[in-house]
């Protein structure tokens, strides 16, 4: 038994709640925490998204379960703002958001923190599967997942560096069916609950209807526009560029005997560029948003990075910063870095930070293309 | 609230728990210090005793013709015959329903559809700081075929004279005040609305949920045409309410059935509700003008020691009267749904409001009715409310805890506040 109190964030899914019962069998004094993240009307109830309302249900029901304290906070406010609009905005921008990172970088953990504090607790904890522990110097550092198909590292290359202390992540040294047979050996009720895929806030799978309603009518980003080649030529008709996204592959019918790919996305046109899988490579990467957990890396240091949920990482070298903007050589050239997505870096398994992907840029022939 | 277990004998004990032992793992918290009795307060062992004898005498439904039935109806009856002598009233006037939300809710809805169905789309007036039950209600009625006006109250719980008067003119359908507030305590000044809607004949309901057992209710003549009283907010059992109606012809009802409570509230009547109900409101009418300077004492300490430790508090209601058991202190700057939770970690039972809004962060309509919208949105309210088993230990234990965990959330706050934004 320890005196330490630790708060954890519980979705009702099944990684949290195995994350507040191993806390809780460690001996630590645990406090579930349920953030209510937005406004659940007209949320189908049979959703399978984790924070819905049955998943405050679930996360209570296992708070009870495990007999410790459960609350539930509304920071719909909070995550309308940062989250939603970001989204929204990003989509409105011919970006492809990744509202996780941005959740996590200034909802969920700031929240938690701020939250475990005024709770008197001494740490806070989540149900990622990354692993926190000492680094190289003995700083408290964060570590990718040991399930590597599982690993969520790259969703929190965005945390403020004074929470690494704070941060407790239990799962990090398991793998998912570890996880489910120990929420089934407990008796838990979310042990065989599915994998929530979705986007949180978007429950029915399709962020346009959102995008339908949040931005102003008429708003480019969801009105017909052009569908061009390489060479600027018209190859179809789209209904609206926020449905695209760089890297899709995207079938046009008839008379095209390749498979064409989004290679851009140019919203002041609202025109949508499509051509080879070739061009979509890229040989660097312009971030911005950057943070780093243990202050900026050196121009010149190997890295590796990932440019999104589960893509194998990529040597890459760290260039220079201007005006906020990181260029990242990459060692070899890489399909569908898309505008908007995370760049998490690494060095090996330990997370150093990160940022947005500003642009890709590509060494010939694609450069004619003129990526704005 | 299954977790919480009150029981006679608990009470002298759990004075002996060092409050810093209070470990929230623990699997049958037992709170140190439940001060939220405006929310619920527990159950009085002599209202569990009536209760069990009730049950002896009243096992079948009162509307049965045989000898059981009539025996259950006894029981009923007489606690309507006991309720009634207590409040003042004619025992015909008390009808008893699911509890405070379902009496009020038949009266505003109850008294709409009544003056729809005499032709004329109901006009509703009623207070900013009503409870949820009532405004919710008259919402609903002005939503669906009538229309609603505010009548606006002044922090020391009295309303403007000349307001009300322009409402009246208007020849409402109701008027609807309370003369208890939930959230701040506030003592509304009911007799003067009393007196100027009988001069003009213009039905007035009251909502004395909190004000029962807690104030004098004053002369039962001027007593309102329809009253909503709830039996668990005395001690008395949980789904147990009363709404007094002096005139019959004032409602139609809203549901529909057997024709039980007059046909304004149909469905087999709990006669052992009732019979604790007529328990719980005797000895809080009996235990009256002692419990009432006991808790006012109580609450005055508390008051002065936290204003003593916490120089920025504001303690919300105290420009007029206020009912004993409820202090409403707000913390500028604090959001409001930390402070209920950090101080349940340390064994201290209170909420930020109204429990019929808790786990909600939206500002207090209450405050916002009393005071503005504006300090309702920068103060973050604690509502402390006492009760039969706050003793004085309680009150000294939570000078001492409160100040520390405001601090704490305070700071916390104040630190951490986003750190990052990428």
């Amino acid at each position: 038994m320890t005196d330490k109190r630790i708060l954890v964030a519980m979705s009702g899914g099944v990684d949290s709640s195995v994350t507040a019962a191993l806390l809780k069998e460690a001996g630590y004094q645990v406090i579930g925490a349920t953030m209510k993240t937005f406004c659940y009307q007209g949320t189908p109830s049979h959703s399978r998204t984790c924070c819905g309302l049955d998943g405050i249900m679930d996360a209570r029901q296992v708070a009870e379960r495990l007999e410790i304290p459960h609350y539930v906070f509304d920071v719909e406010e909070e995550f309308t703002r940062d989250v939603i609009d970001d989204f929204v905005e990003e989509y409105g921008r011919g970006r492809t958001p990744n509202p996780c990172v941005q959740c996590n970088s200034r909802t969920k953990f700031g929240d938690l923190l701020r939250r475990g504090r005024a709770l008197g607790c001494d740490g806070i904890a989540t149900g990622h599967y990354v692993r926190s522990g000492p680094g190289p110097r003995g700083e408290a550092s964060l570590f990718r997942g040991r399930d590597r198909d599982k690993d969520q590292a790259y969703f929190l290359w965005g945390l403020s560096p004074e929470l690494l202390p704070m941060l407790h992540f239990p799962l990090g040294g398991l793998t998912k069916s570890q996880v489910r047979e120990r929420a089934r050996k407990m008796g838990l009720v979310t042990a065989d609950k599915p994998e929530s895929q979705e986007i949180c806030f978007v429950p029915t799978g399709d962020y346009r209807d959102l995008l339908k309603k949040r931005l102003q009518p008429r708003h480019p980003a969801l009105e017909p526009g052009r569908i061009v080649d390489m060479e600027g030529t018209e190859v179809g008709q789209h209904d609206g560029y926020a449905g695209f996204t760089v890297g899709q592959r995207k079938g046009l019918g008839g008379g095209f005997s390749e498979p064409h790919y989004v290679i851009e996305i140019r919203p002041e046109r609202r025109e949508v560029v499509v051509g080879p899988r070739e061009a979509l490579e890229s040989t660097a990467i312009e971030v911005n948003d950057l943070n780093w957990l243990h202050g900026p890396p050196v121009p010149d240091t190997e890295v590796q990075i990932q440019v999104r949920h589960r893509a194998a990482p990529v040597a890459a070298r760290i260039g220079e910063t201007d005006d906020g903007v990181l260029t990242l050589e990459l060692a070899r050239p890489q399909e569908a870095v898309t505008p908007g997505q995370s760049c998490a870096v690494f060095d090996d398994d330990r997370l150093l930070g990160g940022g947005r992907i500003l642009r890709a840029l590509r060494r010939s022939p694609v450069d004619a293309v003129g990526l704005s | 609230m299954e977790g919480l277990r009150f029981s006679p004998a608990s009470i002298p004990t759990k004075l002996g728990v060092p409050h810093a032992s209070a470990n929230p793992n623990q699997a049958s918290p037992l709170y140190d210090i439940y001060l939220d009795h405006a929310a619920a307060t527990p159950l009085r062992p002599q209202v569990r005793k009536a209760m069990a004898e009730a049950e002896e005498q009243a096992g079948a439904n009162p509307s049965g013709v045989h000898r059981r039935g009539r025996e259950a109806r006894r029981t009923l009856e007489r606690a309507r015959g006991r309720m009634g002598e207590l409040l003042g009233v004619s025992s015909r006037c008390i009808y008893f329903v699911r509890g405070g939300t379902e009496a009020n809710n038949l009266a505003v809805l109850g008294r709409a559809d009544r003056v729809r169905t005499g032709g004329s789309p109901p006009l509703m007036v009623s207070t900013p700081v009503e409870h949820s039950s009532v405004r919710g209600a008259v919402e609903r009625v002005a939503r669906d075929h009538g229309s609603e006006a505010s009548l606006p109250v002044q922090p020391s719980g009295q309303v403007e004279a000349s307001a009300l008067r322009e409402l009246l003119d208007r020849g409402p359908a109701l008027v609807s005040i309370q003369r208890v507030n939930h959230e701040t305590g506030s003592v509304l000044s009911v007799p003067r609305v009393v007196r100027a809607c009988r001069e003009r004949e213009i039905p007035l309901h009251s909502d004395m949920v909190q004000a029962v057992g807690r104030i004098a209710l004053g002369d039962p003549d001027l007593l309102p045409d329809l009253v909503s009283f709830s039996a668990h907010k005395l001690g008395g059992p949980r789904s147990m309410g009363a709404l007094v109606v002096k005139d019959r012809d004032l409602l139609v009802p809203r549901l529909f059935g057997g024709g039980q409570e007059g046909g304004l509230r149909p469905g087999t009547e709990d006669a052992i509700g009732a019979a604790g109900f007529a328990a719980a409101l005797e000895l809080a009418l009996n235990d009256l003008p002692e419990e009432a300077s006991r808790l006012g004492a109580l609450r005055q300490e508390l008051e002065e020691g936290l204003r003593e430790k916490i120089p920025e508090l504001v303690v919300h209601g105290s420009e007029g009267p206020r009912a004993p058991h409820i202090l409403n202190v707000g913390v500028p700057g604090l959001s409001p749904d930390l402070l209920p939770r950090a101080l349940d970690l340390e064994g201290i039972a209170a909420s930020a409001g109204s429990a019929c809004r808790s786990g909600s962060t939206t500002m207090s309509p209450v405050l916002a009715g009393f005071y503005g919208a504006e300090r309702a949105a920068s103060v973050a309210p604690l509502r402390l409310s006492l009760g039969w088993t706050t003793a004085p230990e309680d009150i000294q234990r939570a000078m001492e805890i409160i100040p520390d965990v405001v601090e704490r959330v305070r700071s916390a706050m104040r630190t951490t506040n986003k750190p990052h934004r990428p």
